[in-house]
């Protein structure tokens, strides 16, 4: 008897799951029969979209849509964890299979996609890359031409380190707390970071990973202060690692003397920024970021625009302009 | 006291540690300070607490691959019980636990009633989990700013947080419920062989069920000082900290194949694991050789808990008897 009723309940359970899987299915295929007819299809293609960077990315392109729905369709994607990589992989082969007339994308790493990319623009997609560009050595060894919309992170970083570099004297010591190292905006980052310390005269002792998270870049950052003593800010690569970072200052209560900066503007770090527990962040518009790129795209697809690169605004957040 | 048998179990996981902490002391300036012992006692609790509830689903030869999603999402709701639903501290304490237990009783229930391998439905709940906190906070990080603090402040005269102390109290509780009870000596029986248990007309289900429901509210606890020591509830937390879980606990000798484990190893294992990371911080190590080390580590870790074991003993045997 009991086994039957387990039986039982695991076919139930099977069943739902095959019906909910259906009717998933159903209603993407819906959409699909209706946007197929004139309308370019563009698939958006981001990183982790638990990032709130990433969500308000979506949600900007979403409103761009939702603006001009007689223009084109969207997909929204993204992958679950920074980095992984062949998700995002996965992701611009299900899209290519699609037929999708464009991607736009912020890709996870700025090598591992660029030969899918490639095969995506040979099969005639559009490619625009967003976020995070790729690297510009092998784009031109491979004769690949995919435009870059987006800010200059070694620019937005320089602006938020002048403003620690400010407050302190030649010499004084700061540590950076950069993304994923493989990452162009880590690098760019890291290098803006470095040329505002060095136009400074400060000295950075130490640049370790806090992999873009909050609690890795605790850990990394309560191991900085422990062993440089004079350590006098903490430069973070984005703002969920200047959480970890503040957090760490305070435990070991010193807040008075270590500054911490971070990138993105998230909204969890308004409140530092007012009551000084942050000095700066950089805010690269995320949520126009992808608007930019579709716009872009659509600029393009209708014939009226060269593929090129285009720069959009970076702005420095501080209490001062929080106040404004 | 049977002080040889104490030695043999406890020592050399000990003695490793106290390499690491003096290889760490020689290599950095500022290692064997009192700082950084501080800060190791406050990154301590929340693994050590979830590798307590790991080393017994271990012993019973389960395992719970949904603990780092577990804790984001207790993290979330702790987050939202706070600032969404102005709950007191305490209650919303109690809504971080008892969403850990839940999950935790939903891995059990369903591997142990629908007989499905726990490591396939705790890695199912390590997707809903996740999910899950992504919802509870729309996508954001959540600053929760300084409700929480005093838990992550070390105390007066100790130099150790609240989190460490408790955490040190369920390890003592975890390893006397584990060798000095029935229902402790009934879970190293399951691990080693269930049926025969079973069979001996002990319900084992119920049993089986247990462990993984204390996981999760063990898993919900560590949630609130993970959440504590940040001051923030960050949707991301944990994301592989069920395999750091998983190696702290191994380090310590647990078996993973069940009826063998220690919860006080499991908490060294823990020692050795966030020393290492501290020093290999601390002395600014590259990338790649942190990795590089802290695997090489858990590999030393288990070779010698392994020969410590009659490894070699049991090899001859084997090879003698031909079952090799």
């Amino acid at each position: 008897m009991k086994k039957h009723f387990k039986l039982l309940l695991q076919t139930t359970t099977c069943t739902a799951l095959s019906l909910l899987l259906i009717a998933c299915g159903q209603s993407k295929s819906d959409k699909t029969s209706t946007e197929t007819a004139e309308k370019p299809v563009i698939a958006l293609i981001m990183k982790s979209l638990a990032n709130e960077f990433f969500k308000t990315m979506g949600e900007g392109a979403e409103m761009h849509h939702a603006e001009n729905p007689d223009q084109y369709d969207l997909i929204v994607n993204g992958i679950k964890n920074e980095s992984d990589v062949s998700a995002q992989v996965d992701m611009v082969e299900q899209m290519m299979s699609r037929g999708v007339d464009a991607i736009v994308i912020a890709p996870a790493d700025s090598k591992a996609l660029i030969p899918i990319l490639k095969r995506a623009s040979d099969a005639g997609v559009l490619v625009i890359n967003i976020d995070n560009k790729l690297d510009s050595d092998i784009l031109k060894e491979l004769n690949l031409n995919l435009p870059f919309v987006g800010p200059n992170n070694r620019d937005g970083a320089r602006m938020v380190g002048e403003v620690v570099a400010q407050q302190l004297q030649a010499n004084d010591e700061v540590a950076i707390i950069e993304g994923i190292t493989t990452t162009f905006n880590a690098i760019q980052r890291r290098l803006g970071f470095e040329d505002a310390m060095q136009a400074g005269g400060v000295k950075v002792v130490s640049k370790q990973s806090g992999y873009w998270e909050m609690e890795p870049a605790n850990n990394v950052a309560s191991a900085m202060l422990n062993e440089h003593e004079n350590l006098k800010a903490l430069l973070c690569a984005n703002d969920s690692m200047a959480l970890g970072a503040v957090a760490a200052v305070r435990a070991a209560g010193l807040e008075e003397k270590v500054l911490v900066a971070g990138f993105d503007n998230i909204s969890a770090v308004r409140p530092l920024i007012l009551n000084g527990q942050m000095i700066a962040t950089a805010d690269q518009h995320g949520d126009q970021l992808a608007a930019f790129g579709i716009q872009a795209a659509l600029d393009i697809l209708s014939g009226g625009e060269q593929p090129k690169d285009q720069q959009t605004v970076v702005d420095l957040i501080t209490q001062e302009t929080l106040n404004q | 006291m049977n002080y040889k048998r104490w030695f043999t179990d406890y020592a050399p996981m000990i003695l490793i540690w106290l390499g690491l902490v003096l290889l760490f002391g020689i290599l950095s300036d500022n290692f064997v300070t009192s700082r950084t012992l501080a800060t190791l006692a406050s990154q301590v609790p929340p693994l050590a607490i979830i590798a307590c509830g790991m080393t017994l689903v271990l012993i019973i030869a389960g395992i719970d691959l949904s603990v780092g999603s577990t804790l984001a999402l207790a993290s979330a709701m702790l987050g939202v019980a706070l600032v969404d639903w102005e709950f007191p501290l305490i209650l919303a304490i109690v809504v971080a636990v008892i969403t850990g237990g839940l999950t935790g009783l939903f891995n059990g229930a369903i591997s142990v009633y629908l007989r499905i391998p726990s490591f396939i439905v705790t890695l199912g709940t390590l997707e809903i989990a996740r999910g899950l906190a992504y919802l509870a906070t729309d996508s954001q990080t959540k600053y929760l700013g300084v409700a929480l603090e005093p838990m992550a402040r070390p105390l007066p005269g100790l130099g150790v947080p609240i989190s460490f102390l408790i955490a040190v109290v369920v390890i003592i509780i975890g390893q006397f419920i584990l060798t000095r009870t029935t229902y402790g000596r009934y879970l190293i029986a399951i691990g080693t062989n269930e049926s025969a248990v079973r069979l001996a007309g002990v319900p084992t289900a119920r049993k089986k069920i247990s462990v993984f429901a204390i996981t999760g509210l063990l898993t919900g606890l560590a949630a609130v000082f993970f959440t504590s020591r940040l001051g923030s509830a960050d949707p991301n937390a944990g994301v592989g900290m069920e395999l750091s879980a998983i190696a702290a606990v191994v380090i310590g000798g647990t078996s993973l194949m069940g009826g063998r484990g220690s919860i006080i190893n499991s908490f060294i294992g823990v020692l050795i694991i966030a020393t290492l990371g501290a020093g290999l911080a601390q002395i600014g190590a590259s990338e790649p050789s942190k990795r590089v080390v802290t695997g090489l580590v858990i590999v030393l870790a288990v070779t010698i808990d392994a020969l410590r074991g009659g490894f070699f003993q049991k090899l001859k045997m084997r090879f003698k008897t031909g079952t090799l």
